[in-house]
């Protein structure tokens, strides 16, 4: 293996001339915008848990709405935070606590009738642990009269290897603040009434004291993981000294980042896929109705790591020197190029963000025949399709051809993952 | 090995002949997608001779298209991914189980958007192509409680609109696609150089390997202390080996295209799909149900790894010689 690093790094110190714009600094104002990204997370998550003490302790409809916005606001920073998955092993095998979606709510509380019971897929998709103080899973007897962080974080989340059961992060939350959205296409998210919080006769759908108990695990669990990413990204931090170490790999994770997000992840999987099974599901922050954001975020994300430049929560801007310092002093056509096409898409996701907030909410776009909706959604999928074409072109300019990194198959050398 | 450090290409790129790309539209791509479109037609025409699910000229028709669909599935860029045709044609892995929820949804309602398939078009994905005609003809859960004249409409209009799609991505080859991906080069927007478009026909190469060893064989594989025989593909009507053979096939022919001017890869490569087809001709598992078993499921995780090996030797190998990366593809994410 020493052989290996010492012609990568031989190699990686003939084929990039010095420029004006050190690839060093790029990659060190990557990981501050990264840490900076992590940190504003963990504010708003704490911000969120200040609020979810209030509706529990009195659970009234104010104190629900002001948790579900606060819940909203903490979803604009993580998102952008996205963009550094696909290229960072770290974040990567870590994000499935936070952000997994999406899951079969049933594991976690009651569901309506139509939601149907356990699937060949999942026989837990149905469970309702906050109905049952112990039940089986995989044939062992689970003790779970007290609902804690290390229940969901070690027993529930995942249960029995299904990726749909997701008992932890952001959409569990999302679903005990807004409950099920059952009205399909048609307007209007999640309808939870705040009484479903509420103490003794006024408790509506039972086991008003454990769902309680459950919304204060998974809070506090998430800015524990927050916590933990963002001291990865601090000055010792494993995820940034990984980042730092070898200007090529570096350059290479940003990169993998940029394309794996922009095209199998959001155009993919997110945004095409559930747009052609018409299905009201089928989007991200689907109890919440809050899928606009999470799209316009993850693309303002691509954007800002491009450009090495991110506006913090309090409006405190975070800049240095950026990819697109590099790719100009390469390739000025192809650097105006790929800031183009990063504009045109968060125009194109901008706009659904604006038709969503007019009131054409996100599972409305989706809904067979409607043809504005399609064009909306399209919009955005083309443009994150077109910027993965210039994101390539940037890997052929900076030489970065054959550069593997770990937790991705785009741009990676899969003998590595085999050896 | 946490940590990934691969070998940069110091092996300079020869020279690739244009008509690489050439030879692989002539003699790969048009015949799959022509071969496509005449089975669909066959299979549309079986329909509309006699709709009854048990047909045996319906079965043998919807095999031969599914074939051809299967051999072709790696080419999914240009006319196949506009207006999500090949999700139209062929919607799986299907996770959460939505192909027998949307059937049997239009099936309650009799939903008349199954009366043409100019509207069917519409539908979502999951009810529309093989897998989901495969779930009318071969799974009685959901057909069982259907009305006959409904189920029939369903099935015509179902391969109907099979054969419109394969019609649709063939005739955008011949009119657009064949000119986009030959014109290769500055003024070209879509792709700027002659390597852009070998990257894409090598892009479509190195995605139906991962594909056919991480989807086809890694679903049903799941993990050895929680196997999942369901997972497999198309398990209803017994065809999930035989699309990893039919697929392994396709690459075959398109690697020997890809490496015409390196002959000596050729030769290398061709070694390994010879080898993995031939643990595949003698696996006794056309739907894997022998992930469950230890000494089964070795056999299948051999298959797998010997995919798996053409796909490193590929990019190590081939790769290099084309001077391309290997870019993004739609497996990319989570």
């Amino acid at each position: 293996m020493k052989n290996v690093l010492a012609a990568s790094t031989a190699l990686a110190l003939l084929s990039v001339p010095a420029f004006a714009t050190e690839t060093s600094d790029v990659l060190t104002n990557y990981a501050n915008i990264a840490h900076a990204k992590y940190a504003d997370s963990l504010a708003t998550a704490r911000a969120l848990n200040t609020a979810i003490d209030a509706l529990i302790a009195h659970p009234s409809e104010d104190t629900l709405s002001a948790a579900k916005a606060a819940w909203v606001d903490a979803r604009v920073p993580y998102q952008q935070t996205e963009v550094y998955r696909f290229g960072n092993a770290i974040v990567d095998d870590w994000e499935g606590k936070v952000n997994a979606w999406p899951l079969d709510e049933g594991l976690i509380d009651y569901v309506s009738t139509s939601y149907g019971g356990p699937t060949d897929e999942n026989e837990l998709a149905a469970l309702n642990v906050i109905a049952n103080p112990s039940f089986t899973l995989s044939g062992k007897s689970i003790d779970a009269a007290h609902i804690t962080p290390e229940l969901l974080a070690e027993t529930l989340h995942e249960a029995d290897g299904v990726e749909a059961n997701v008992a932890t992060g952001y959409h569990a939350i999302e679903f005990l603040l807004w409950g099920q959205d059952l009205n399909g296409h048609g307007e209007g998210a999640g309808n939870r009434a705040a009484t479903d919080f509420a103490t003794g006769d006024a408790c509506t759908n039972g086991h008003c004291d454990r769902r309680a108990e459950y919304l204060k695990a998974a809070t506090e669990l998430l800015i524990s993981d927050l916590e933990w990413i963002t001291a990865q990204w601090a000055d010792d931090g494993a995820a940034r000294e990984t980042a730092l170490a070898d200007e090529k790999i570096g350059l290479s994770a940003i990169l993998t980042g940029m394309g794996s997000l922009s095209y199998g992840e959001q155009a993919g999987e997110r945004m095409r896929l559930g747009l052609m099974l018409n299905d009201p599901e089928e989007e991200h922050d689907c109890f919440s109705d809050n899928t606009h954001n999470s799209h316009y975020y993850d693309g303002k994300g691509i954007q800002n790591v491009y450009l090495g430049s991110y506006t913090r929560i309090d409006g405190t801007e975070i800049s240095g020197a950026s990819l697109s310092d590099l790719v100009k002093a390469q390739n000025a056509d192809l650097d105006a190029e790929m800031r183009g096409k990063l504009d045109t898409t968060m125009q194109a996701l901008g706009a659904i963000k604006t038709a969503a907030e007019g009131g054409f909410a996100y599972d409305q776009m989706l809904e067979r025949g409607n043809e504005k909706g399609e064009a909306l959604i399209m919009g955005g999928v083309n443009g994150l399709v077109d910027q993965t074409r210039s994101i390539e072109r940037v890997v052929t300019v900076l030489g970065l051809e054959g550069v593997g990194i770990e937790g991705s198959d785009s741009l990676d050398n899969p003998s590595a993952v085999f050896e | 090995m946490r940590h990934l450090i691969t070998l940069l290409f110091l092996a300079t790129p020869i020279a690739v002949s244009a008509n690489v790309v050439e030879t692989a539209i002539d003699t790969h791509i048009l015949p799959r997608f022509a071969q496509l479109s005449d089975t669909s037609d066959t299979l549309a025409s079986a329909a509309m001779d006699d709709c009854t699910i048990t047909n045996p000229q319906l079965r043998t028709t919807y095999g031969q298209a599914f074939d051809a669909w299967i051999s072709a599935s790696h080419l999914r860029f240009g006319p196949s991914e506009t207006d999500g045709r090949a999700f139209a044609l062929a919607f799986w892995p299907d996770a959460r189980g939505k192909t027998p929820k949307a059937l049997s949804a239009l099936i309650a309602t009799r939903d008349p958007i199954a009366q043409s398939a100019d509207a069917y078009d519409e539908v979502s994905i999951s009810a529309r192509g093989f897998y989901a005609l495969e779930y009318l003809l071969f799974d009685d859960n959901v057909t069982k409680d259907a009305d006959p004249e409904y189920l029939c409409t369903l099935v015509q209009t179902i391969t109907a609109d099979i054969a419109q799609t394969a019609h649709d991505i063939e005739q955008d080859w011949r009119d657009n696609y064949i000119d986009v991906l030959t014109s290769a080069g500055p003024g070209n927007l879509r792709y700027q150089s002659s390597d852009e478009a070998t990257q894409e026909v090598y892009k479509a190469l190195l995605t139906g390997l991962q594909f056919t060893a991480d989807t086809r064989l890694g679903r049903p594989l799941g993990s050895f202390d929680r196997p999942r025989p369901k997972r497999a593909e198309a398990r209803r009507s017994m065809r999930s080996l035989h699309h990893v053979m039919l697929s392994l096939q396709s690459l075959r022919a398109l690697t020997a295209i890809l490496a015409t001017d390196a002959p000596h890869i050729a030769n290398n490569l061709d070694v390994f799909y010879a080898t993995a087809l031939d643990v595949a001709q003698t696996l006794d598992e056309p739907v894997f149900a022998g992930v469950a078993d230890p000494s089964a499921r070795l056999k299948i995780e051999i298959l797998q790894q010997a995919i798996q090996r053409i796909h490193e030797e590929t990019t190590l190998q081939l790769g290099p010689v084309l001077g391309v990366a290997v870019g993004f593809n739609a497996l990319d994410g989570d």
